[in-house]
């Protein structure tokens, strides 16, 4: 009888790694994707990544409301980054994601199975070894809470629903655009031909100067400002359209949008016009106001509230990114206290 | 007063060698009551109230406010920023006029400060014309100063204000009282250079947001007032010599320059763009 010691012991598990190589290294293991996983490795790895993501969204903050105003772009997005895989109401997917090891469940019947926060942490963070990629930037959350809010009205949604907000009135999501009406279509999808925007949360860019949103599409682009949305709709346009694209946009006829909630509008006003000299808040209008001022400074009269907040906050933070001339936003959005905010966006939004 | 204080300090060293060398010989207790009496009290006092007699008698220049009757004068207020002087100056008979990084003086009048400061503790010095005084957020400290006689000083920052402290200093200028009645007047008008060309870039590109200068819609009031920007010994608190290029690196790095500075750089800006911004800036006389 072999009388097992500590040594031997030892040696064998010195030696394990090397076997484990070894064993890779011969290729005898089949990893084609064919006769999918074992009944066992299927249940233990759909346990581990329940169990992780169940874990994990621990730590989620849960806004007190899914920002509703959102599903449309959200699902503009979805039908572009997601729908391949996940397929979407109303369109089959191919035989080949079908095949794909995971295979990427089909999302109505499973929505139930998981909370907002569960939902939050795959869309942001993806999921290992399965094809999940994590959103494409990890600088800002509004736009995942947008595609969570979207996620929870998938499962009632029905086909006719789904594409009047994913593509509206246009020819679909194409890959990639390399002429204007191709790439104008799959703006206006969100944006709306006449850049007004489909939802609140679509900024106005109809009248928007010219060179601002060429600059920030180029930014976008480039991936100096973090969306997960517009990063991945800039790339998959041919660059040489951004000026086109945005005179279309620019020589839109301006909007405005609808009066927002009852912040202080006049207190807004006086901060634009004068700034706040004590706390070292420069008047906006020196940059964004109405004469002859630097071309990539936008206009922001009568934009959404909820976006001009959005920014505001996201400048603060030093995760807006954009122009060459962002950075000039970041000092004074630091300075600006919540109240102000929401006066500033009260006033710019009703500004004509 | 150098003489006085040479002497005090030969007459002690010299007793205490005295006391030293000699070979000790037992003073009588009289002679020792005599020494303490005269070397330890009467000498003493009496330099000392000389001194306090002179202090007093000074006093009536350096204290912070006006006797009854007495007709006000200029004063200044100054407000350390990091990392920078706002000067305001009150003249007895005229509205106030705004300035930065830079003080001028009527030579023999006594000119009143108000110091205080917008951020963090300060401290303003000008160590040709007297004492230091702290400037404090959220309290007004009082300094008057006499320049004695005309040229021109340095005064630095001399309370540690943050990264940039050892780079925020100003120039003094003490002046002919008409010369100084005469630069004020120059001072509180637009410069001649206001509407020069370059001006419409610095519009546009939103430097009044912060910076005001005279005649033109630029009031900011957040940075420096550059009015006469170009006139000044010094550019950014008395760092750099006010030239084009001074200026335009100033423009397209302050960061650099001038760690922990608050203006934005505008290093994005067109080459060209800056140089022309630079140059209508150093010409605001």
């Amino acid at each position: 009888m072999i009388k097992f010691h500590w040594k031997h012991i030892a040696i064998a598990l010195a030696i394990l790694p090397f076997v484990a190589v070894f064993v890779a290294w011969i290729g005898f293991f089949n990893i084609g994707a064919s006769t999918g996983h074992w009944k066992i490795t299927e249940w233990f790895l759909h346990l581990a990544m329940r169990s992780a993501v169940r874990t994990y969204s621990l730590a989620v903050e849960v806004p007190e409301r899914l920002p509703i105003e959102g599903i449309q772009p959200a699902a503009g997005h979805f039908a572009r980054g997601c729908a391949i895989c996940h397929g979407a109401p109303g369109e089959p997917r191919s035989p080949s994601v079908l095949r794909m090891l995971p295979r990427p469940p089909d999302l109505a019947p499973v929505m139930g199975t998981w909370s907002d926060a569960e939902l939050f942490r795959i869309v942001k963070y993806g999921v290992r070894f399965t094809g999940m990629p994590a959103w494409p930037t990890q600088e800002r959350d509004d736009e995942v809470w947008a595609m969570v809010a979207f996620l929870r009205a998938l499962p009632q949604m029905d086909a006719p629903t789904y594409r009047e907000l994913a593509i509206g009135g246009e020819g679909g999501a194409a890959m990639p655009a390399n002429d204007f009406e191709t790439a104008l279509a799959d703006c206006a999808r969100c944006h709306g031909r006449d850049g007004r925007g489909r939802s609140e949360h679509v900024p106005i860019i109809s009248g928007q100067r010219q060179e601002y949103l060429r600059a920030s599409l180029e930014a976008f682009a480039e991936r100096k400002r973090p969306s997960g949305v517009m990063e991945l709709a800039a790339v998959e346009a041919d660059p040489r359209l951004f000026s086109d694209l945005a005179r279309h946009f620019a020589s839109q006829p301006p909007v405005s949008a609808p009066a927002a909630g009852s912040s202080d509008a006049a207190r807004g006003r006086e901060i634009a016009e004068r700034g706040i000299p004590e706390r070292k808040v420069p008047a906006c209008l020196s940059c964004h106001g109405g004469a002859p001022r630097n071309p990539v400074y936008p206009k922001l009269d009568g934009q959404h509230a909820s976006y001009l907040k959005t920014q505001l906050r996201l400048f603060a933070e030093g995760k807006r990114g954009g122009t060459p001339y962002a950075h000039l936003m970041e000092q004074t959005a630091r300075s600006l206290e919540a109240d102000d905010i929401e006066d500033l966006a009260a006033y710019f939004s009703s500004a004509k | 007063m150098a003489i006085a204080g040479a002497l005090i300090w030969a007459a002690v060293i010299g007793t205490l060698i005295y006391a030293t060398r000699e070979r000790r010989r037992v003073q009588s207790e009289h002679a020792a009551g005599l020494l303490i009496l005269w070397g330890g009290a009467i000498i003493p006092a009496l330099l000392l109230g000389l001194l306090l007699g002179y202090a007093l008698w000074l006093m009536p220049d350096i204290r912070p406010w006006s006797a009854p009757g007495e007709p006000a004068g200029l004063r200044i207020e100054v407000e350390g920023e990091q990392f920078w002087w706002r000067v305001r100056y009150h003249p007895a008979d005229g509205p106030p006029v705004d300035a930065a990084n830079e003080i001028r003086l009527p030579v023999g009048e006594r000119v009143e400060f108000t110091l205080t400061s917008s951020d963090v503790i300060h401290s303003f010095w000008i160590p040709v014309l007297g004492g230091k005084m702290d400037m404090i957020p959220g309290r007004t400290n009082r300094l008057t100063l006499r320049a004695a006689k005309t040229g021109t000083y340095r005064g630095p920052c001399t309370e540690f204000c943050g990264t940039s402290h050892a780079l925020m200093a100003f120039s003094v200028v003490v002046m002919e009282p008409d010369a100084f009645r005469d630069w004020l007047a120059d001072e509180a008008r637009p410069s001649p250079g206001a509407g020069a060309p370059g001006g419409e870039l610095f519009i546009a590109n939103g430097c009044p947001a912060c910076h005001t200068v005279r005649g033109t819609e630029a009031t900011g009031a957040v940075g420096p007032d550059l009015s006469h920007v170009g006139s000044r010994e010094t550019l950014a608190a008395g760092i750099m010599p006010v030239d084009v290029e001074a200026i335009a690196s100033f423009i397209s790095k302050p960061d650099a320059i001038k760690p922990g500075a608050q203006m934005p750089a505008f290093g994005m800006l067109p080459e060209a763009d800056i140089a022309a911004i630079a140059a209508y800036l150093e010409g605001l006389k």
